[in-house]
């Protein structure tokens, strides 16, 4: 049996082997390609890819902890780059950090705004867990009748936040004017200085998140409470608490991701939900539940979607994350990442 | 050092214990015995926290623990060992044996603690930065019984300690929870291999339909008819092998 699993696996392998380069060369044939076009696709892959990745680590983080999909994520999301912008416009208004930093007074600010997104989201989380998800929870998650239960809560509080946002900041969409300097160039590639921030927060937050999760006693409590409750309960970790952290955590990075979207597109209410289905489709991708699998996800599907645009059609670009999901699902079920270490019998 | 009163439990609405009575003393090993479905493990989980005591009461060292935390029980020094399957697999030895030491507050009592884990079980020690799905089943009960003494415990509850290994893995496990007890700690330990419990024990009961059925001296219980009776139906002869 064991012989047959690895059988499969290998098929799976080749085939999505086999779809990577069809779908190379199809692009390799397309009249834009030349190597300035592909340096700048990589890059921008990468950056948005990176973004993905940090709210599809939430997802999965969230999953694993309790056992529920939250459909809410992007609000999260939308939420954080309100608080950002909100943080970041106070402090410059102000003109506070203008007289301290004269010289660097825009990205004083936006780390503020990004530090305050993601505590102040991190709060609101681990708030809504305690509020309305903890004694839902209790009764379990999963595919059992309460775990549809959260699932849909999880869509009722999306529209609920989505409508507090609506009230609070009105549906026009808001630029987000952070003043980080002129664009610079890499390898070839002018690169705006938003971008940059993108890639290098981004890179920063996944390696903390990654020396937390398997250098810190509470990382390893996180771990613990994501594999099993019970034993979990048995070795003497607070599980309610823990929860509340995994929960807290994945808002968190939410939030941050936002603030660090907001300077590059504009800050609207509606922004969550396109980013929590295409971070969705990066869990997937990358196999739901593992975490290094949610952040190889959008890598893959950030390159995936932006290449698509590029080479291939622009008009549809938000429709390639959900063919690659579509692909993957048939090919290779498991994603990337998702096989779980088996017990031995 | 555990004393449990008219303990009423069970799972959502189904109650498997109807008030069972059970007493456990201070550096002994008692034996806990009982068919499938009797409700064994069901006291343990009482114990640790794990299901809600319904009624009755759960005391330990002078203290009602019942419906306490999990964790605060764990704090006081009663732990329990699931069987050897509740490992995290995607972990190694040393993470799965740190988790155990998870309530200690300094670093040094948790190295101490785990070179002595390592001294009941040399094993360990050589297999400590493999993952634990890689272990065999001998040494996947010997992770979880070192896990469980990593926290410093007074008392450990053990589950099925003998459950689906070789006999030459069951005695070297049994002996080691010998000398566990020789270095001052209680023992409660729930099983199926009976003849084996019993030589271990210092006293037995045997629980039937969510009562203690039969208790007393392990040497009296060995040779008592109605154990054999109330356990397994028709396999009575495995009280008697």
């Amino acid at each position: 049996m064991f012989k047959g699993f690895k059988l499969t696996r290998k098929v799976e392998n080749t085939l999505m082997l086999v779809f990577t380069l069809i779908f190379l060369g199809y692009i390799s044939m397309s009249p834009d390609m030349n190597l300035e076009s592909l340096k700048g696709v990589l890059i921008i892959g990468i950056t948005v890819g990176i973004i993905y990745g940090l709210v599809a680590v939430g997802i999965s983080l969230i999953y694993t902890g309790l056992d529920v999909v939250n459909f809410s994520h992007g609000e999260f999301f939308m939420l954080g780059a309100f608080t950002g912008l909100t943080v970041y416009n106070f402090l410059i208004d102000g003109e506070l950090i203008y007289a301290i930093f004269p010289d660097a007074y825009g990205w004083v600010g936006y780390v503020i705004g990004l530090f305050f997104a993601f505590v102040i989201m991190g709060l609101f989380g681990v708030l809504i867990e305690r509020v309305f998800l903890r004694p839902l929870t209790k009764k379990g998650g999963g595919y059992t009748v309460a775990g549809m239960g959260i699932i849909i809560c999880g869509f009722g509080l999306s529209v609920v936040l989505l409508n507090l946002a609506y009230i609070i900041w009105n549906p026009t969409a808001h630029p987000f004017h952070a003043d980080l300097g002129l664009p610079i160039n890499i390898g070839g590639v002018t690169l705006p200085m938003t971008y940059l921030w993108m890639l290098v927060t981004g890179f920063t937050v996944a390696g903390a998140l990654y020396f937390f999760l398997n250098k810190t006693k509470m990382g390893l409590g996180v771990r613990a409470v994501a594999h099993s409750k019970v034993i979990s309960n048995l070795v003497g970790i607070n599980v309610p608490l823990y929860i509340s952290i995994i929960f807290g955590i994945a808002c968190a990075l939410a939030g941050l991701a936002g603030t660090l979207v907001g300077p590059t597109y504009q800050v609207v209410v509606y922004m969550g939900y396109i980013i929590l289905l295409k971070a969705f489709a990066s869990a997937v991708v990358g196999g739901f539940g593992s975490l290094p699998g949610a952040i190889v996800g959008g890598f893959t599907v950030g390159l995936f979607e932006t290449s698509c645009a590029f080479f291939i059609s622009g008009s549809h670009k938000d429709a390639y994350a959900f063919l690659l999901m579509i692909v993957v699902l048939l090919i290779k079920p498991t994603g990337f990442f998702g096989v779980q270490v088996k017990m031995k019998a | 050092m555990l004393k449990i009163k008219n303990l009423i439990s069970g799972y959502g609405s189904v109650q498997i214990l109807n008030g069972a009575n059970m007493k456990v003393d201070n550096q002994s090993i008692v034996a806990l015995l009982g068919g499938n479905g009797t409700g064994k493990s069901t006291i343990l989980k009482a114990c640790s926290g794990i299901i809600r005591t319904w009624k009755g009461s759960i005391n330990f060292n002078g203290e009602d623990i019942q419906n306490l935390p999990p964790h605060n029980i764990v704090e006081k020094g009663l732990v329990q060992v699931t069987q050897g399957k509740d490992v995290f697999p995607a972990m190694t030895v040393l993470e799965n044996l740190r988790l155990g030491g998870f309530t200690l507050k300094s670093k040094q009592t948790l190295n101490d603690n785990i070179e002595k884990v390592f001294n009941y079980f040399p094993r360990l020690n050589e297999r400590k930065s493999q993952l634990a799905a890689t272990l065999s089943g001998g040494e996947l009960q010997m992770l979880c019984i070192g896990r469980g003494l990593m926290s410093n415990p007074k008392m450990i509850m053990l589950d099925e300690p003998s459950a689906a290994l070789a006999p030459q893995i069951v005695l070297d496990i049994f002996k080691n929870i010998n000398k566990i007890r020789k270095d001052g700690l209680t023992v409660l330990v729930v099983e199926q291999n009976v003849r084996m419990a019993l030589l271990l024990a210092d006293y037995g009961y045997v629980i039937k339909d969510g009562v203690i059925n039969v208790e007393g001296e392990s040497k009296k219980l060995m040779y008592d008819e109605s154990v054999k009776d109330s356990y397994l139906g028709g396999g009575g002869t495995t009280a008697n092998v």
